[in-house]
């Protein structure tokens, strides 16, 4: 054997044995190997450490976007009214984000939603729904959305929890199947609501502040407290974070994975109920592309595609961005393909800073 | 080569290897579970890079900095977990990184009839060089890899473990092979546990231990079994056991009886009393990790029964054997154990959220407490409830998982593998850990590949070997030795 | 009706071709044929009493279009298969509505193979479906073109068109007769555009803006929906930020409309001018309840008119109302504008959206 071989029956800054009484170790055992992370640093850290500092970037990104508005469109952006008008275009996407964030979270990816949201629409608007309604109260026509949005959602978990059926291509499937079936069932017509009560009370305000806007709000501030202050939010990231452990540990994945589709279904259905109410119709062509939307804002956000961690604040300020976005562009009567481009660079850059601000967080 | 040493963040793998192979020789390497003998593959593969020592090639010294490098000189790899692409057809795996081009077009007739001639020569022309690799079995897949390294023209050929999956039949067929291309010059490091085939197709050994050289150049066909054995044992590592209390006679908490699983183990039986601490020695591939995990329900048996207390736990249920009072620290525990982007306190909450909620709601503050209780009294460092647990070192890694089932109150655990990649110091707290457990009534199962710590945690040792057990004994009645006989000659000496 | 407007120059010389195509889909004047030509365009009522409608040789026709995933379209192959049925010496094979325009490729060259006697096809996309048109002309089948003209004059038998030049000609030569009326001096034009990749949308906007021009005005706010309720109900609603009043607003397409017209609602803003497109039933009613000013026709029976050209060229006859004696080579469609002074003329056509 060499000279140079090293002496190796101690492994090299790690601790000596100590005789197992546990206790023996000063604090510089957090040396070398894989635990490279020092503690937080000071107030900095305590800062980014919040709910707003995790979401600085996004934060950073729509004040700039509300001072490009204030800028190029003065008060007609800077107004009451106007950011009421954000906000209430923000709020159907906004509801399907939310609970997107959550299957994303859990590891999973909905392409179905906007399929559902139509679908939704369609059955709540049917001549026959529309006519119990009329007998009954237009509730019916509420009811008749969530469950359709929950069945297709059940559907679309028992696929993929217990058929094992990977979710792009389960939820890919739903896609095409949800609004086949709305065009059948709406024969590709735009139904109508009659129902004019329907109309007034979701298109409605309270204390000034539009009804959508106020479900908006209830479903997010629900979302938040349901991903970070409940055993099911807890189960969701473990399932989501590493599938094996969370079952290793005794949960039961299949279920768990099942609940994040319905819950994301349910979803889609109260936001068909505010597309109705928004656009007075219920059409196979609502929802167009909400799987995009709400991934994107989802992603922006700063929840990991590869679930594990999610932030619904931040899928909210996600959400925003994007819509004020559109309302910027428009307020300055700038075209389509324009908006596109800066939309691609919005999510690129907000990424970026998202990425900045969380490896300074964590280095 | 000389002087070979790899150093890993925390761990050293290979601490100084010296070994020298010569053209036409089947060299084959010895060593225990965790002596290094993978490390050295990958050395010399060019999968990693040494920190020290030197790799001579032909009298030339070089340095293998890639595998495209290893490759290039002439060494090619069968690695025991196979390395082939599931998707493509048995010839493109067989040309896969040294495709045969004209003009940049892949030749796929020419490839396909080298890959049939291939095949031949091994004497497996019944594998279609256009079947899809996925659809291969387990054996024809290491013909195949076989077929790769052939493929390369190679001057050294590694085989690691190539037998595992073979069958009596095919491996006389691979030993012919064998000898055929080392007569034409080809060298072969050969790495086996079956003695008798190192007897067989070897010309000289080299015994691994610990990441070193033991010794060099010994004669396969001569030299006695018990010699080797020696070498291979008794590891320079000592480590401080605590000591082993009297089992208290009386009812067992944890009965398994005739477990089976079809294809991975069968007939295994054997209790644990409250206080005690049953063994499970043997080779990875025995079928350890899936005993456990079939007791604890993540696998489900297909014969045989677990008993918790006297009440049977419902097979296949991991919730349902969890309720009964059984944990397991699973033998991967970054993949298996933890979330590792989640904090120490989820993670150790994990098992029993169902206590910290309030009408769904998660009471953080019970949380909380009850994680930093535990971290302390684990003396988990660095200490933050709120730290990720990918932050932490494998020790500590380990505490927090037992932390998690300390939390939950089970009365029951499966250990398997639990001081893998955990540093030395570390070793010993958990083996402390352990004794307090034991302490307090709980049953435990150590599973390890490390003999010396099964027979100086246990109280009683069960050897498994071709997936059934081949002796149970008091582990005080057993040593390194005894053990290691059993497991490679398939019986007690 | 075309005349109860003030005309340009431009739709005076469209005159003579429109008229043409008004007597084409008619089939006959018997049907009050001097008072109200444009109107009669529109009514399947009046086609009785020519003789061309009189069973000839048996004729089969192949039909495709793309998927009726909107009113209008809806409409358009409702209205074709319709009109096939009314005669009983035509035999229509229609293929499965598609938006993939390889899709439809392969429906054309499934006709050329049965050896239909003449094709009538609404391209998804004009010059992707050139090539084979050609090639079941050469195979000796007549094909005539509806709607989206194919890119070679070699194509077509026969070309059928609704004017999208024309119809933003129509609704910016009706919004400068709001200007004068209300004797606005500067008037906030605004227009909701279709999708603004397909050229249909380019040749209304162009159409709209050259029309503007001649009363010397522009537009001041343009934002663009996908035809969906949705899109209409979402930029409509930033629309309103944008714009505090606005004096006119043009939507293109009165499906995107229903969703203009709940954000107007929403805001509660009708002090505009509200101008349509496409001429659906909703738009229709929204007019006869003065919530709508007027909407401009894009007519819907472009594909029925289709049909009848393809039954006439496949037996040889021209037609009856022009002296030429064959069916001639290009036919475009007026784009009359609809208003609460003959709504009722024109509520049995709007389709259902």
């Amino acid at each position: 054997m060499s000279a140079d071989v090293t002496k190796v029956d101690q492994t090299p800054g790690d601790q000596a044995p100590d005789g197992g009484t546990g206790g023996g170790h000063d604090t510089s055992t957090q040396g070398p190997p894989v635990g490279g992370a020092p503690a937080r640093a000071g107030g900095i850290a305590g800062f980014l450490g919040g709910p707003l500092g995790r979401n600085a970037g996004l934060v950073v990104a729509l004040v700039l976007l509300i001072i490009v508005g204030i800028i190029t469109a003065g008060d007609r952006f800077a107004s009451p009214e106007n950011a009421l008008t954000i906000l209430r275009l923000g709020s159907v996407i906004g509801v399907v984000s939310v609970g997107m964030t959550f299957v994303i979270c859990g590891g999973g990816i909905d392409l179905s939603v906007g399929a559902i949201v139509a679908l939704s629409s369609v059955w709540a608007t049917t001549v026959a729904t529309q006519t119990l309604a009329a007998d009954f109260h237009w509730i019916v026509m509420v009811f008749a959305a969530l469950a359709v949005g929950g069945v297709c959602g059940l559907v679309n978990g028992v696929l993929i929890a217990y058929g094992r059926i990977a979710p792009f291509i389960a939820t890919l499937a739903m896609l095409a199947a949800a609004r086949g079936l709305a065009e059948i069932i709406a024969k590709r017509r735009t139904q109508i609501i009659r129902d004019r009560d329907f109309i007034t009370f979701f298109g409605g305000s309270v204390l000034g502040i539009p009804v959508l806007v106020i479900l908006f709000a209830i479903v997010a501030v629900v979302g938040w407290i349901l991903l970070n202050r409940t055993t099911f939010g807890r189960r969701t990231l473990a399932i989501g974070g590493n599938p094996e452990a969370a079952r290793l540990a005794g949960i039961r994945v299949q279920r768990q994975t099942m609940y994040l589709y319905i819950l994301l279904g349910i979803a889609c259905g109260i936001a068909a109920v505010m597309i109705m109410a928004r656009t007075t119709t219920g059409t196979s062509t609502h929802g167009t592309l909400y799987e995009l939307d709400a991934i994107a804002a989802v992603v922006i956000g700063g929840t990991l595609l590869s679930g594990g961690r999610g932030t619904v604040v931040g899928t909210v300020l996600g959400v925003l961005i994007f819509t004020t976005l559109t309302n910027v562009f428009t307020l300055n009567n700038l075209d389509t393909s324009t908006q596109a481009v800066a939309k691609g660079a919005i999510i690129v850059a907000a990424v970026l800073l998202q990425q900045r601000v969380s490896r300074t967080r964590s280095t | 080569m000389t002087g070979v040493v790899k150093r890993f963040p925390g761990v050293v793998a290979l601490g100084g290897v010296d070994l020298d192979v010569q053209r036409g020789e089947v060299h084959c390497l010895l060593g225990q579970n965790g002596a290094g003998k993978s490390t050295l593959i990958k050395v010399l593969a060019g999968v990693h890079e040494p920190n020290e020592g030197t790799i001579e090639w032909e009298g030339e010294q070089v340095t293998l900095s890639h595998p495209q490098a290893a490759m290039d000189l002439g060494v090619a790899t069968m690695y025991q977990e196979l390395d082939l692409v599931e998707g493509l057809s048995v010839a493109e795996n067989i040309f896969l990184g040294h495709e045969q081009t004209r003009f940049g077009f892949s030749q796929r007739s020419a490839a396909r009839r080298e890959a049939a001639a291939l095949l031949a020569r091994l004497g497996h022309s019944e594998i279609s060089p256009a079947a899809e690799v996925g659809t291969l079995s387990a054996a024809s897949c290491q013909i195949v890899s076989m077929a790769r390294a052939l493929s390369l023209d190679a001057k050294l050929i590694i085989m690691d473990e190539p037998s595992a999956v073979l069958d009596a039949g095919e491996v006389s067929q691979l030993f012919r092979v064998i000898r055929e291309i080392t007569d034409q010059g080809v060298a072969v490091i050969y790495i086996s546990h079956r003695l008798e085939e190192i007897r067989e197709i070897g010309d000289r050994v080299t015994v691994l231990k610990d990441g070193r050289t033991v010794t060099t150049g010994l004669d396969a066909k001569t030299t006695p079994t018990q010699e080797l054995i020696r070498h291979m044992t008794g590891r320079s590592i000592e480590y401080v056991f605590p000591p082993k209390p009297e089992v208290p006679a009386g009812e067992p908490l944890l009965r398994v009886e005739g477990l089976g699983r079809t294809g991975e183990f069968s007939g295994v039986s054997f209790d644990v009393h409250p206080g005690e601490v049953v063994g499970l020695a043997g080779l990875v591939g025995s079928g350890r990790s899936e005993v456990v995990e079939t007791i604890f329900g993540a696998r489900k048996a297909t014969t045989g029964t677990v008993t918790v207390d006297g009440r049977l736990v419902r097979p296949g249920s991991v919730p349902a054997a969890v309720s009964a009072g059984i944990g397991l620290c699973p033998e991967e525990r970054k993949s298996q154990a933890l979330v590792l982007g989640a904090s120490l306190a989820s993670n150790i909450s994990l098992a029993s959220l169902a206590r910290f909620s309030r009408a769904g709601l998660l009471d953080r503050d019970g949380e909380n407490t009850s994680a930093e209780e535990l971290l302390e009294s684990l003396d988990v460092r660095p200490r933050g409830i709120h730290r990720e647990s990918r932050t932490l070192s494998g020790g500590n890694q380990q505490k927090v998982v037992l932390a998690r089932w300390l939390l939950r109150g089970c009365r029951v655990l499966l250990l398997d593998e639990p001081t893998r990649g955990v540093d030395v110091g570390a070793r010993s707290e958990i083996y402390a850990l352990i004794r307090r457990l034991t302490d307090d009534g709980v049953a435990v199962v150590v599973v390890s590949s490390e003999i010396p710590e099964v027979l100086g945690l246990s109280n009683r040792v069960l050897v498994l070997a071709d997936r059934t057990v081949r002796h149970e004994g008091l582990a005080d009645e057993l040593d390194e030795h005894a053990v290691l006989d059993i497991i490679l000659k398939g019986d007690a000496a | 009706m075309s005349a109860s407007l003030p005309l340009t120059t431009k739709r005076i010389a469209f005159a003579a071709i429109t008229l043409s195509a008004a007597l084409v889909a008619a089939g006959c004047t018997s049907n009050e044929p001097a008072t109200t030509p444009a109107a009669s365009t529109q009514q399947p009522a009046g086609n009785a009493g020519s003789s061309n409608d009189a069973p000839g040789k048996k004729v089969v026709i192949g039909f495709s279009g793309p998927a009726a995933d909107h009113g209008w379209l809806a409409a358009i192959n409702n209205s074709a298969l319709e009109e096939a049925k009314k005669h009983s010496d035509v035999e229509l094979k229609a293929a499965e509505g598609t938006n993939d325009a390889s899709l439809q490729i392969s429906q054309i060259e499934t006709f050329i193979n049965d050896k239909v006697d003449a094709i009538v096809l609404l391209p998804t996309d004009g010059a992707a479906l050139t090539e084979v048109a050609t090639k079941a002309m050469q195979a000796g089948i007549p094909v005539i073109n509806v709607d989206r003209e194919f890119s070679s004059p070699f194509a077509a038998r026969s070309t059928i068109l609704g004017d999208n030049y024309g119809m933003g000609v129509s609704a910016g030569t009706y919004a400068c007769q709001v200007v004068k009326e209300k004797n606005l001096t500067n008037p906030v034009i605004a227009e909701i555009a279709g999708i603004d990749a397909l050229p249909l949308t380019q040749d209304r906007s162009k159409g709209f803006a050259d029309a503007l021009k001649a009363c010397n005005q522009t537009v001041d706010n343009r934002v663009a929906a996908e035809f969906t309720v949705e899109s209409g109900e979402k930029q409509a609603s930033n629309l309103l930020q944008a714009a505090p009043k606005i004096d006119v607003l043009w939507n293109h397409d009165d499906d995107q409309g229903v969703g203009v017209m709940a954000a107007l609602d929403q805001a509660n803003r009708h002090e505009m001018a509200f101008i349509g497109g496409a001429g659906s039933a909703n738009a229709m009613r929204w007019i006869q309840e003065g919530k709508m000013a007027a909407t401009v026709i894009y007519p819907p029976t472009q594909a029925a008119d289709g049909i009848k050209l393809a039954r006439l060229i496949a037996q040889n006859k021209g037609l009856s109302d022009l002296v030429q004696v064959e069916v001639p080579k290009r036919i475009v469609l007026n784009a009359p504008v609809v208003t609460k002074d003959n709504v009722e003329q024109y509520l049995p056509l709007g389709f259902e959206s």
